[in-house]
């Protein structure tokens, strides 16, 4: 159980992998690939277990918390990696909450990292069903179009639950909605009579309770990725001020901007304690909701800013493609929205 | 594909239009231009010129230098001697007014050929370059790029190390520029090189030459930029000879030069970008009204943006009544100013627009040529204001601008 994990060795080891199996290079290439995901890199980040965080142990899972997935999603964050994983901690939150019913079969192999999952958001619109098919519209659902599963809100009779639709099922349909930023999707999903799986309509006992453990996981984890994204983009940023020079001089020389990036500096020191205080909180703590919503308002909102600055800090090569930055504006920019 | 003829003619024009003839009733000669548009432009050209691929950019440009040269208006600003409809600066002001106001397309790759090609001929350039060059504006469709900027020379363009060495008739040429914008679609570049590496200051002993883009040695390599358009080039020049007669001016002088080519930017250039999005800055209120509008917080952050927008087109205003009354007397600081105003308030709007628009403002979409700042995507309108904060002396450089020439600050 968590307890017998030391986090800060595991987010090291996030970030160390993360270095090495997906460094700049490869994140500024991969922006033109068209890609939904990079299966490359999805495939080495299930062989090393990273799906199955939250999963509970019964199912494959190691059975960690939202402390253990707000590392990972920094470290995510940090590389601006296209690997889907925040539907993987919402899909395991759902299966995982008290009184689901038949998410095990999936569970394992969610947690192997053979099921990409894309979750709706808490709060968004439900879809109604008889309980044995399902018509209707979800629009602009986060990593939809690489995913192999939905989980989508549903009502039935009256009552809030999940659904799991299969995106290979008959009558699912997904319509690939590009975004600005390129390391993840987003899609329409429609549904045209679709048949409802066994044990695949999921009624938690107490809805509003698990939409809040997902809205805050969520947050969490949102602000935990452009966290991750403002320190990165920040030291890449300082990095190339302590090499180009102009009129003579480093431009980290230069007060107007050695100030700014010292202010984003602090300001990111601030934004690394909400977030980590956000994370730790237990599930049931009464401003656990709170703080996750209020952190995530204010480190995604951050770091889309201090992106911004960081390609104007670059000059000339931060506006073109070649040099990362707008990777992390995008992705922040995303974030925020989100 | 998309050619000049097929796809973009529009409906049979009931009359023939000649907005030049009404050259002394500015109402009419507002109307003719307004009708003009009406009947010449597409409503739907920006979904149509959206499919435009890089490959036939050229020929969408064209097309509307084109249709513009039809009535007199191919180059609104330039005087008669030189191919241009002469006409008085108030005329030419309503030109681009109306431009903004009917959403004609913004001719990108020809900014340099209208804009800075002449700042530079008109004032510094021979008979026989001004017969030989500005002709293949006026009747042609050359397009120029502006070869300035160094990977080491941006901010601290004097620095500059491209060198140029006498030989015979020629300079050779050897170097590399970069962010040349519309230099892959470019057949002259305003070239400034350096003929003396001993210059006392930095700023001596650089010149100024007209580069024929097809000389043999040079290499274009188009740059990807975040908005994943190319829109600008690296340039590189291995042994280009340039015959001497395309130096500009005296050799050596070529920094003084520059700052005509550059003057440009402060006149009708800041007028027609700050007027095309004070119209979209007023379509976004309008089409928000039933989302945006109605959030309290964003509506009132609308509002601010809109006192700093018109402070904005004021300075311009009181910039172009100057330079009106006499071009000489005109305010020098002004261009500064407006210029440290308009590229942050055009990001942080286009940041609020991205931001109020929510996840739909994340959608991607292929860029629309001839949109300039105003394509009214959000996410590309926010990314391109760069061109502005960093373009044409950076946020930072204008600041120093202020804090040292104008404030009279100490050098830091
Ligand atoms: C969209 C676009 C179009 C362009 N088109 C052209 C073109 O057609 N032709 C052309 O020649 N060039 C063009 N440029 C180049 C442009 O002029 C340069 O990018 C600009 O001068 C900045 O130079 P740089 O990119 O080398 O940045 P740098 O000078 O390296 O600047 C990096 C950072 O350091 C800051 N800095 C530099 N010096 C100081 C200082 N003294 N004090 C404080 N801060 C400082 C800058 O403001 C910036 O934040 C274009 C650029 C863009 C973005």
């Amino acid at each position: 159980m968590s307890d017998e994990f030391d986090l800060d060795a595991l987010a090291e080891s996030f970030l160390e992998f993360l270095e090495g199996e997906w460094p700049k290079e490869k994140a500024i290439a991969y922006e033109r690939s068209g890609q939904a995901y990079d299966a490359g890199l999805w495939a080495a980040t299930a062989g090393l277990g990273w799906p199955a965080l939250t999963a509970p142990e019964a199912n494959g899972g190691l059975g960690l918390g939202t402390a253990a997935a707000a590392y990972l999603h920094a470290a995510l964050g940090a590389a601006a990696a296209p690997a889907p994983l925040l539907g993987t901690l919402l899909a395991t939150t759902i299966f995982g909450a008290a009184g689901a019913e038949g998410g095990h079969e999936l569970l394992a192999a969610i947690a192997e990292g053979s099921l990409r999952v894309a979750v709706a958001e808490p709060g968004s619109a439900a879809v109604e069903t008889d309980g044995k098919t399902v018509s209707g519209t979800v629009r602009n659902l986060l990593d939809a179009p690489g995913a192999g599963l939905f989980l989508l809100r549903a009502s039935h009779a009256g009552r809030p639950g999940w659904l799991a639709i299969d995106t290979d099922a008959a009558g699912v349909s997904v319509a690939r909605r590009a975004l600005a930023d390129t390391t993840r999707s987003l899609g329409d999903v429609t549904l045209d009579n679709v048949a409802i799986g066994e044990g695949r309509l999921i009624r938690p006992a107490d809805p509003a309770a698990l939409d809040d453990l997902l809205t805050r996981r969520a947050c969490v984890a949102l602000a935990a990725d452009s966290l991750g994204g403002g320190e990165a983009v920040l030291r890449i940023t300082i990095d190339y001020m302590k090499v180009r020079e102009q009129f003579g001089r480093l431009i980290g020389s230069f007060q107007a901007l050695k100030h700014r990036v010292a202010d984003h500096h602090a300001a990111l020191v601030g934004a690394r304690e909400l977030v980590l205080n956000a994370a730790a909180l237990p599930d049931d703590a009464p401003d656990a909701l709170l703080a996750a919503l209020s952190t995530e308002a204010h480190v995604t909102a951050l770091t889309a800013d201090i992106a911004r600055d960081c390609i104007q800090l670059h000059g000339g090569v931060g506006f073109t493609a070649e040099f990362s930055p707008h990777l992390y504006l995008k992705r922040a920019k995303l974030n925020e929205a989100l | 594909m998309m050619t000049q003829t097929d796809t973009l003619a529009p409906a049979i024009a009931e009359r023939s239009f000649d907005p030049i003839s009404k050259v002394g009733d500015e109402q009419a000669f507002r109307q003719e231009i307004r009708d003009w548009l009406a009947a010449v432009l597409p409503a739907d050209w920006r979904q149509q010129w959206q499919k435009v691929r890089e490959a036939d950019l050229k020929g969408v440009m064209n097309w509307w230098l084109n249709e513009r040269r039809k009535v007199g208006l191919a180059t609104p600003h330039w005087p008669k001697e030189w191919g241009g409809p002469g006409l008085p600066f108030s005329y030419q002001i309503i030109v681009y007014e109306e431009f903004a106001r009917g959403d004609a397309p913004e001719l990108e790759t020809f900014t340099i050929s209208l804009f800075h090609t002449p700042a530079t001929l008109f004032e510094h350039g021979t008979q026989d370059q001004k017969d030989r060059y500005l002709g293949g504006i006026t009747h042609g469709t050359d397009v120029w790029c502006q070869g300035f900027s160094e990977p080491g020379a941006g901010s601290d363009l004097a620095s500059l190390r491209t060198s140029a060495v006498r030989d015979g008739d020629d300079y050779v040429v050897n170097g590399q520029k970069i962010w040349s914008s519309a230099s892959m679609h470019a057949d002259y570049c305003l070239l400034l090189a350096r003929t003396d590496p001993n210059g006392k200051r930095k700023h001596d002993g650089i010149s100024y030459f007209i580069m024929d883009m097809k000389s043999p040695g040079v290499t274009v390599r188009p740059i990807r930029q975040i908005t994943g358009e190319s829109e600008f080039a690296e340039v590189f020049m291995d042994d280009v000879r340039i015959p001497a007669k395309n130096l500009i001016g005296a050799e050596g002088n070529g920094w003084n030069i520059a700052q005509s080519t550059l003057s440009t930017e402060r006149g009708l250039l800041i007028f027609s970008a700050t007027e095309r999005i004070a119209r979209a800055f007023e379509l976004d209120g309008i089409e928000a009204k039933n989302t945006w509008m109605r959030d309290v917080g964003l509506r009132r952050e609308y509002a601010g943006f809109y006192a700093e927008m018109q402070a904005v087109r004021l300075m311009v205003k009181r910039l172009l009544a100057e330079l009106e009354a006499n071009p000489d007397k005109a305010s020098a600081t002004l261009p500064t100013f407006i210029k440290l105003n308009w590229g942050p308030l055009l990001q942080r709007y286009g940041e609020f627009l991205v931001r109020a628009e929510g996840i739909e403002a994340q959608k991607w979409e292929p860029a629309i040529p001839g949109t300039g700042h105003s394509s009214r995507m959000r996410f590309n309108d926010f990314l391109k204001s760069y061109g502005w904060t960093i373009a044409g002396g950076s946020n930072e450089i204008m600041r120093n601008i202020v804090s040292e020439r104008i404030l009279n600050l100490p050098r830091g």
